[in-house]
């Protein structure tokens, strides 16, 4: 029973993931890569890039949840797949994992690489970080420093103060000005310059030094997750169980398994996915929302976050999670106290009227975007909410008791008092 | 004409003696007044059809039908969030509740009485039947003033009049519609408790200004002209108890009612405006006590305290009114009021003000368009008032002069110059008559004179107590004494009815054909006559109604708000109730702005949809592309730093989007949004692509490209254009042509059209050999 709960959990987060290659032998020098990805439960199917029954969506359906593009000379894709359908894939959700290499990069795939904001460059070269016994005498078989050249990003590289040095021999990728989306989560070593090593340089190389990024993880506005590399040896078996020989260092076993792991993790999106459970404001004291809230009512606000860990969604931990309340502005921002998951906040609205939005916008490098939006209205006072008796308002109480006593007493006066008729007279003549 | 054909009739009628008839006729004649009344304020309602009209009644409906909904207390407590997004409006304390209150009341009445009628039916017929009202009051206010003779004719002026025909026809159900007749009947109520002295019609004046107070922000007029007329006769040495008692009772009762309208508050005893009746209030109670010393002290002392006193409680109430501005406690004038005075202070300092067509200066063809006959023949009535001037004369006097000075500097205030201008030519006509069929009634025996004489005595012995009478009576000038031959009577008296004639006529023909458009369905016709009606607004309207969600938020420039919000039912960023400058301002930038900076603008207001009105391909000069200076100088007066008006001309400084036009003026949003496409299509045969109809030339820019917007819909006659704001892009891609590295040996771009089938091509295709091991890339 417990075996079948198993399998039933395994195969519902279970997801289909297509590689494309230009080459059936990939299958065989990437295998190790490949079966850590089976072994967390994805199932693969490998198919040549050229392939003509090719197809990423059907009837404006995902055919498969993520795609490895592992096939950098792809000219032309078959099929019905083209660099505008993984766009489109793309901008429904699906996630790329796109190799390229140091030449030779196919048409279609510099395509794919554009609409995400990259281009590719040539061959990457460093004189001075290389692997004695793996490299040719180009010098392009690079030996990168985890330390230095990966980014701070736990989510998507791992702890990278425990990873090896990292093997690397490609291309480099040159991010566009405009692309704001992207993590350079991979950068050369500033001795590092793309060029094709055959050929005398007559130009400046297209990228140089921490310019060139060597892997670069790119998470869509829809979170739809791409990572980037202009280096299909990264993932190899060959560099993923090599030992790095660099001139001056002990030899050690390199770092590219884990790497590479992590970010196989990260763009299949088993790390950093974040959801929202359940969301609910309400004035304190009460359960339901209202219609619309009244100006300075103390409010409460909660919002259930859950992260994917291990095929199952557990309570979020953040501690840094922010609520505002905006109107154009923020007029309230409150860190959120996390419970167990469930962040709460209890504040006070202000004292302007207006359509609000409570608004949680969290971006953590890594994790999924996490925003949630919910507008109310907040109304002025009820007329018969306003004070009824105030201090300042006791003259006139008082002038219109006098008033009405008074009005009493000339009445009085008027009916019962009889003046002097001869006194009246007089005064007439006057 | 069956006005006139009643007022000759008249004249037959009134041969017989009886007060019986007299009354009946009175009462015909009114009855008939209002009848047409209604019926010449239906044409737009047999032209097209029983709707709502032009921009501000459709909110006003909206905010009736809420009432009548959900009842009055939510009405009054209603938080608007549909309306200028996201700062919500308090609609019941920002409104003149009257005339929702009105309608509601009159459509509860027939509801008790088991006759259902649609909300909106009452709302499109309401102006028309308190026009018959208002001729009602304005017959009772002549009658005050002068005679009853002279009060039919002034009800029978007013019921037709263009100037007041042009607010009420049937579907402008605005405040104007039942204010004009709040308004006669304040008057006649002032005249009346001036007349009598009585505390009973001061009473029942502040009740009606009250009324007033809560249909029209135009009350202001009379808190100013009734004190006006106080000063005046005080200064002139007619002050009397009778005025003290009627100002007293009703600038208190007056003032304490109208702070009950929550639109209104605390402004009687905080703004400027209002500060002038209460000087009047208290110079008024000083002067009783001078009065009432004067027969107590020696006239020495008088003096002494006349002059004392009164410099003393001058100079105190002036120095206490500039501390409690200069303290804040009083605002200062504003600006609205300021503008009565110098018309180009509007347009320096408050763009939204001079932006509306309808607070421009007259133009002397309106005054003959709007008033015909009467404008001429009125200063002939305000003559014989000042030649037999009494206490009440005075006041219609001042009211006269006013009212020409207001209407000369706003179109708008025609409409307050209306009643007066009837009232007097009332009057003319009426004594003019007099005068010329008099005799004529004489030689048959009985006279109409007679008759009208007799009929004033008997009114005055029922009111005249302590009322001065010895100049004013109505018939005291010397008429019927000068001989007049019988062909020059029967000439003027025939001139005389065919000007009443041509004044009928031209009424009719100005109301059927200028005043009766609804506004919200255009109408055109054919070469051959046919009539083309062209329904864009609705179908627009209807458009957003059906696609696209409930809390979408539609931008458009202000004037658009109201019908967003009535027949979309839609939420606007900013609407005709133009409250909040800086709002309006915002969107003006962002229509002013080029398009990526008008997107953030957009984005940080969370707008959805985009609504223009370009009137390019059917020749409508109300578009926004006419009304875009505007936007340009309401943004910059707000963000002086971004738009400046200067970019939006030409190098001549003219304002034009052809081929001179400036970059800023072609790359903005609005000039984009309204000529977006424009360039492909053709208006005519024989003009040249892109030419626009309304400016009557070629735009200066034709490919238009949009970025950030995208069309959603355009209109049958492209008058109304909506956009979508599209939202940020989900990926940063880079164009092709923005790519810097090119592979070496050409790059082809890989083809953008899959198929099922398709093989693909790679650079470097694995060979199987036999005998070989595979080499990877």
């Amino acid at each position: 029973m417990k075996l079948l709960l198993l399998l039933l959990a395994a195969s519902a987060a279970a997801d289909r993931v297509l590689v494309l290659v230009d080459n059936m032998s990939i299958r065989e020098s990437h295998s190790i890569f490949f079966k850590s990805i089976t072994d967390r439960g994805h199932s693969i199917t490998f198919k040549n890039a050229d392939e003509g029954s090719l197809q990423l969506i059907k009837f404006g359906e995902l055919q498969y949840e993520n795609l490895i593009l592992f096939a950098p000379s792809a000219d032309e894709f078959g099929g019905t797949i083209t660099a505008a359908e993984i766009a489109r894939f793309v901008d429904q959700g699906g996630n790329v994992l796109l190799a390229g290499a140091g030449s030779n990069v196919g048409a279609a795939v510099r395509d794919v690489a554009a609409d995400n904001g990259f281009e590719f460059a040539d061959q990457l070269i460093d004189h001075v970080n290389y692997d004695s016994v793996l490299d040719d005498g180009t010098h392009t078989t690079v030996v990168a420093s985890a330390k230095s050249q990966l980014m701070e990003a736990p989510l998507i590289v791992g702890d990278r103060s425990k990873l090896g040095p990292i093997l690397y021999s490609g291309g480099a990728l040159v991010a566009a000005p405009n692309n704001r989306l992207r993590l350079d989560v991979f950068k050369a070593s500033s001795t590092a310059y793309s060029h094709d090593p055959t050929k005398p340089i007559k130009d400046y190389p297209s990228a140089v030094g921490r310019q060139a990024v060597l892997v670069s993880a790119v998470q869509a506005r829809n979170n739809a997750r791409l990572v980037l590399t202009a280096s299909l040896h990264l993932f190899s078996n060959q560099f993923l169980s090599a030992t790095v020989n660099k001139e001056g260092t002990k030899p050690s076993p390199s770092g590219n398994k884990a790497f590479v792991d992590s970010l196989a993790k990260w763009v299949l999106k088993e790390t950093g996915v974040l959801r929202v459970k359940s969301v609910d404001h309400h004035k304190v004291g009460e359960k339901e929302p209202p219609r619309e809230y009244t100006i300075m009512e103390d409010v409460d606000y909660k919002l259930e976050v859950e992260e994917l860990k291990g095929n199952k969604w557990v309570p979020f931990d953040g501690k840094d999670v922010q609520l505002e309340f905006v109107r154009i502005d923020p007029f309230v921002r409150t860190t959120l106290k996390n419970k167990n998951g469930v962040l709460s906040a209890r504040f006070k609205l202000p004292d302007v009227y207006g359509v609000y939005k409570f608004l949680v916008d969290y971006r953590r490098v890594g994790y999924t975007h996490l925003l949630d939006v919910q507008q109310v209205s907040v109304r002025p006072l009820w007329h018969t909410q306003y004070e009824r008796f105030i201090r300042s308002a006791f003259p006139y109480y008082a002038s219109s008791f006098s008033m009405m006593a008074s009005l009493v007493v000339f009445s009085f006066v008027f009916l019962y008092h009889k003046s002097d008729p001869v006194v009246a007279q007089a005064k007439k003549t006057n | 004409s069956i006005i006139l054909k009643v007022m000759s009739s008249k004249s037959g009628l009134l041969r017989s003696n009886s007060l019986g008839y007299t009354s009946l006729l009175t009462f015909v004649i009114l009855a008939l007044a209002w009848f047409v009344g209604f019926a010449s304020r239906l044409f737009a309602i047999v032209r097209f059809e029983s709707i709502i009209h032009e921009f501000d009644p459709w909110f006003n409906y909206r905010a009736t039908a809420h009432m009548v909904e959900h009842g009055y207390y939510n009405f009054l407590n209603w938080f608007d969030e549909r309306a200028w997004y996201p700062l919500g409006r308090i609609v019941g304390g920002t409104v003149y509740p009257g005339l929702m209150v009105t309608s509601g009341l009159i459509h509860h009445v027939l509801d008790l009485l088991n006759f259902p009628v649609h909300i909106r039916d009452i709302c499109v017929f309401l102006a028309p039947t308190f026009s018959g009202l208002t001729a009602i009051a304005t017959y009772f206010l002549t009658k005050e003033l002068w005679s009853a003779g002279a009060g039919l004719f002034a009800a029978c002026f007013i019921a037709i009049s263009p100037g007041y025909t042009s607010r009420s026809v049937a579907g402008s159900y605005d405040n104007e519609g039942i204010a004009i007749f709040a308004l006669q009947a304040t008057y006649f109520l002032w005249v009346k408790s001036v007349k009598t002295g009585s505390v009973m019609w001061a009473a029942l004046c502040g009740l009606m200004y009250f009324y007033m107070v809560s249909a029209w922000g135009g009350y202001v007029f009379i808190i100013n002209l009734i004190p006006l007329h106080v000063l005046v006769l005080i200064c002139i040495g007619r002050f009397s108890s009778r005025v003290y008692t009627a100002y007293s009772s009703f600038y208190v009762l007056g003032t304490i009612l109208s702070m009950q309208i929550p639109f209104v508050g605390f402004q009687p005893v905080r703004t400027s405006e209002h500060m002038p009746a209460l000087g009047v209030f208290g110079l008024v109670q000083i002067v009783a006590a001078m009065q009432y010393a004067r027969t107590r002290v020696t006239r020495a002392q008088f003096l002494t305290l006349f002059i004392g006193g009164l410099s003393v409680a001058l100079g105190v109430g002036l120095v206490g009114y500039l501390a409690l501005v200069w303290g804040g406690y009083v605002a200062p004038f504003s600006g609205r009021f300021y503008s009565l005075w110098d018309t180009g202070y509007a347009k320096i300092h408050i763009p939204i003000i001079a932006s509306v067509s309808e607070h421009q200066p007259t133009t002397w063809v309106s005054f003959f368009f709007d008033l015909h006959i009467t404008a001429a023949v009125f200063p002939a009535g305000l003559w014989f008032c000042v030649k037999n001037v009494n206490d009440e004369r005075v006041f219609i006097i001042l009211y006269a002069v006013s009212a020409v000075y207001f209407a000369g500097v706003m179109v708008r205030l025609m409409l307050t110059l209306t009643p007066v201008v009837c009232v007097l030519a009332g009057i003319a006509f009426s004594l003019t008559f007099e005068k010329f069929l008099k005799s004529d009634e004489h030689f048959r025996g009985s006279s109409a004179g007679t008759d009208n004489k007799q009929y004033d005595k008997l009114k005055k012995q029922k009111g005249s107590e302590g009322a001065d009478q010895t100049s004013s009576s109505p018939d005291g000038a010397p008429v019927s004494e000068d001989p007049i031959g019988p062909n020059v009577r029967s000439i003027v008296s025939f001139v005389m009815s065919i000007l009443l004639l041509m004044f009928v006529v031209h009424a009719t023909y100005v109301t059927s054909n200028a005043y009766s458009h609804p506004s919200v369905v255009l109408q055109s016709s054919t070469s051959n006559g046919g009539r083309v009606i062209m329904d864009d607004f609705r179908e627009a309207y209807h458009w957003l109604r059906e696609n696209t969600p409930d809390d979408a938020r539609i931008m458009s420039w202000w004037d658009y708000g109201y019908q967003i919000a009535g027949m979309a039912n839609r939420t606007t960023l900013v609407d005709n109730n133009t409250w909040n400058n800086s709002h309006i301002a915002l969107v003006g930038k962002a229509m002013s702005s080029n398009e990526s900076a008008a997107y953030e603008i957009m984005r940080e207001l969370d707008v959805d949809y985009v609504l223009v009105i370009f009137g390019g391909v059917i020749g409508y000069s109300g578009d926004d592309i006419n009304k875009f200076l505007w936007m340009v100088r309401i943004a910059e007066g707000e963000h002086p730093k971004e738009i400046r008006e200067a970019n939006y001309f030409t190098e001549g400084g003219e304002y034009s989007v052809g081929a001179q036009a400036s970059q800023t003026m072609l790359n903005c949003l609005m000039y984009k949004m309204s000529y977006y496409r424009f360039g492909e299509t053709r208006v005519g045969y024989n003009q040249a692509a892109g030419f626009d109809r309304t400016r009557n030339y070629v735009i200066g820019k034709k490919d238009i490209t949009l970025e950030h917007v995208e069309e959603a819909y355009t209109t049958e006659n492209w008058l109304v254009r909506i956009y979508r704001v599209k939202k940020p892009a989900n990926r940063n891609g880079v164009k092709y042509t923005e790519r810097k590295i090119r592979p070496t040996g050409g790059h082809k771009s890989s083809s953008t059209v899959g198929r099922s089938g398709r093989k693909g091509s790679l650079k470097n295709k694995a060979v199987v050999i036999k005998g070989k091991r595979p080499v990877t890339a």
